[in-house]
């Protein structure tokens, strides 16, 4: 670069010599991409097309590929099962992002006041986002458990008799979701804090002079500013509930009878649980959830983000 | 295999907003691709063959220096820490020779699947502890050296062996594996609770009919009408309706429990089966029993807490429960019950057995995987499993050893497992079913018992409707193993 002459127009990137420059510079990106290149093709775009390899074909009972079977797998998805296990898995994902997201954002107002303690309050709030998704489901699960339970002792205080939690087919996917609630808000807590710490104060001052004050500053005047944190929240756990495995496992392992049972669940039991090595089906399924979160990311990137003002 | 856009900042400040849309598009797209790949992990072609590998004589092991063997397990905690002082023992013996490395797997499951990935890979263990309910499995994944080929080239006496123990691992009578960790079921009674209800804690209920009689008396409710404590409550296990199954002297499934040829039909939907469920109905309808899923845990938990003064659960949780119960309540034991009391048959035993990996393995490390399994039989290496564990001793005369006699001298709740496995015949029914599928099958038996008693399905429909998802799942299985 430094033995470079400067172009006659004094600017750099202009005809004469800054081809080989342009050239160069390409190369060097592409040199510096090329361990992220390759990290994806190998764990990501090598698996994907191996899951499409893969669905086209039965297996033995080591689960090796055997003779193709063309699209029967996806024709055994054509049934009403499958459409309720679909059903199943935006119920669960909805359960899960909407007071995901509303409820850290009605703990992080308050929050970031300024006021004294908040700081602990915050570290308090944010902890689940420490535990792993295991954890916290077996932590539940002794707080839920039908003969110990110091949820349903407590709620015995106040005259109201528990459910059971995770085996009365009504409850236990709400019992899954809300943990994954619980471990998805400490996250989102950290990310809507953040945003609202950002809010000018000029802006805000300026709205009171405007007479927008209470409800109306929050939807006219913070939503707005606050909407890319917001966006990303909703995104990161769209994907987080959908992904949703530990939880689902350990808590209730897909029961009673199915009702907790979601699209990854059903991809995990086909593919590695109770000595199953169905890998044809389960990546037919797989696939099936690809289609799922590009559409979601779709729907997400072409309707709300419409609205996320970036500044 | 999970990603995670969540170190991305939501303000990276200098990228357009169109390019942030465009990567952020990506990586959720390519998020779900990974968890799509995530059923898409093996490669190779082989297909399983049954043909049964032949063991080879003890000469095998000279002049080989010391043979590295590994031992893929799944028993955690205070069992883990048993079997590591029992390799640690042979290994000190047999220096210079064999030497055993233990690898823990996690649980019987994950054992399993990373089993099946390293076949594929070469990369398999000698040695491989798997579930009862893997057995059939094991067998037409035509990988391992059958036990009796050993017993038979050794000219091995194995009558030590609890033949209704040996029975379980036996198919066309030939023993594949050695058992290992064994449990039977039986009733766990909170004794303090019967006392207290004026039951006789030394006559447990025999038959369901007499736990129903006997919850009417122990439950417990407050001033508010509320339950404090329930006569019965175990979880919804499949393996307790294989008991019943066993103890009614019907097979669980077709040719023979799978001990005469290969299993085509499980037989769920039996009017045996219709009356339990429907017991179990009865009993949490009436609120004599506390509702529980599948997993025991949950069970022991609320027995040990009082929750609920009678439980079913495997001999392996007696050490459990008296430690937890410990200054709370005595815990008593009884035969498993009966559905009917004109029942004559017995309880299958459960739990897992050693299988002698053969594929890609030379002589020498067969033979050096077959001499530490052997090792683990013996008598003194039973008794000190027995012991600390709480596990059924599967050689007979672990139990006339020193160390055996002392530990059931302060656990008498033990002997009525021993008098169990000791009235009870060895028959087709007893043996257990073997069958591929049979974790598969398992699930579908509980998912017809979660229907049953927590969805109030129609008991028959139930199981009609598990017996009928099991059906293309036997089928595919039979046709690829070639039969």
């Amino acid at each position: 670069m430094l033995t470079r002459p400067d172009p006659p127009t004094g600017r750099p990137g202009k005809p004469g010599g800054g081809r080989s420059h342009r050239v160069r510079e390409a190369l060097l990106g592409l040199l510096l991409l090329t361990p992220g290149l390759v990290g994806l093709g190998v764990f990501v775009v090598f698996p994907l097309f191996q899951a499409v390899y893969l669905s086209t074909r039965d297996n033995d009972i080591l689960g090796n590929p055997t003779r193709s079977v063309g699209l029967a797998h996806f024709a055994e998805l054509l049934t009403p099962e499958f459409g309720a296990l679909l059903a199943r898995t935006f119920l669960f994902t909805a359960l899960v992002v909407v007071p995901g997201v509303l409820l850290p954002l009605a703990i992080a107002a308050p929050l970031t006041q300024k006021l004294p303690g908040m700081r602990i309050f915050r570290t308090a709030f944010a902890l689940p986002f420490a535990y792993s998704a295991s954890a916290a489901s077996v932590v539940w699960l002794i707080m839920l458990n039908p003969g110990t339970s110091p949820v349903n002792w407590l709620l015995g205080l106040v005259g109201v008799q528990a459910p059971s939690w995770t085996s009365d087919p009504g409850w236990a996917l709400v019992t899954v979701a809300a943990v994954t609630v619980w471990s998805v808000s400490g996250f989102n807590l950290l990310v809507l804090a953040a945003g609202l710490a950002q809010v000018d104060e000029d802006v805000l001052e300026a709205a009171r002079i405007d007479g927008a004050t209470g409800p109306r500053q929050f939807v006219s005047i913070v939503l707005p500013m606050i909407s890319p944190s917001l966006f990303f929240a909703v995104v990161t756990t769209t994907l987080t509930a959908l992904q949703a495995l530990g939880q689902v496992h350990i808590m209730t392992d897909g029961g009673p009878n199915g009702s907790t049972s979601t699209l990854v669940y059903s991809i995990f039991d086909r593919a590695f649980h109770n000595n199953n090595s169905d890998y044809g089906l389960a990546s037919a399924q797989g696939l099936v959830l690809l289609v799922v979160g590009v559409l979601l990311a779709a729907v997400q990137f072409g309707v709300l983000e419409r609205r996320v003002h970036y500044r | 295999m999970r990603t995670q856009a969540r170190h991305r900042s939501p303000r990276t400040g200098r990228i357009s907003t169109s390019l942030r849309r465009v990567t952020a598009g990506v990586a959720l797209g390519l998020a779900a691709a990974s968890t799509a790949a995530c059923g898409a992990a093996t490669t190779g072609a082989s297909s399983a063959t049954t043909q049964q590998l032949t063991a080879p004589p003890a000469s095998a092991l000279d002049g080989k220096g010391e043979v590295q063997v590994t031992f893929w397990h799944a028993m955690g905690g205070k069992n883990g820490e048993a079997l590591q002082r029992l390799t640690d023992q042979f290994n000190q013996r047999n220096q210079g020779r064999i030497k055993v490395t233990l690898q823990y797997k996690n649980n019987y499951d994950d054992t399993l699947s990373a089993y099946k990935t390293a076949l594929n890979s070469g990369q398999a263990p000698d040695l491989v502890q798997v579930y009862d309910i893997g057995t059939r499995f094991m067998i037409d994944s035509g990988s391992t050296v059958p036990v009796q080929s050993f017993v038979d080239v050794d000219k091995a006496d194995i009558s030590d062996i609890q033949p209704n123990i040996a029975g379980y691992y036996t198919v066309d009578n030939t023993l594949y594996s050695m058992p290992f960790n064994t449990s039977m079921p039986l009733l766990y009674i909170n004794r303090t609770a019967f006392v207290e209800a004026g039951l006789d804690p030394d006559k447990p209920p025999r038959t369901l009919d007499e736990i129903t009689a006997a919850a009417r008396k122990l439950t417990v409710r407050d001033a508010n009408g509320n339950i404090t404590r329930y006569g019965f409550g175990t979880a919804l296990y499949g393996w307790f309706v294989e008991q019943w199954t066993a103890l009614a002297g019907q097979e669980f499934c077709d040719q023979g429990n799978g001990r005469d040829g290969r299993a085509t039909k499980v037989n769920l939907a039996t009017d045996e089966h219709v009356k339990q469920l429907e017991w179990w109905q009865r009993m949490t309808e009436e609120g004599l029993a506390l509702k529980f899923n599948s997993d025991t845990a949950e069970s022991d938990n609320a027995f040990t807490s009082g929750k609920t003064a009678m439980t079913l659960e495997s001999t392996g949780s007696l050490g459990g429960f008296l430690a937890n119960a410990e200054g709370k309540f005595e815990v008593g034991t009884g035969f498993y019950p009966k559905a009917d009391a004109s029942h004559g048959g017995g309880p299958i035993i459960g739990g897992a057995s050693l299988w002698i990996v053969g594929k890609g393995k030379d002589d020498a490390h067969k033979r050096a995987a077959w001499e530490f399994t052997r090792f683990l039989a013996t008598p003194d290496a039973q008794a000190t499993w027995h012991t600390a564990t709480g596990y059924f001793p599967i050689s007979k005369s672990a139990l006339d050893t020193d160390l055996d006699k002392q530990w059931r001298a302060q656990r008498p709740q033990f002997d009525t497992a021993i008098k169990q496995l000791e009235s009870t015949a060895l028959t087709k029914a007893t043996q257990g079913c073997a069958l591929g599928v049979m974790p598969q099958a398992r699930k579908a038996e509980e998912s017809a018992m979660q229907a049953a008693v927590h969805q109030g399905t129609d008991p028959r429909q139930a199981l009609q409707d598990a017996e009928k998802s099991l059906d293309s799942a036997i089928k595919d299985y039979n046709q690829s193993v070639g039969g």
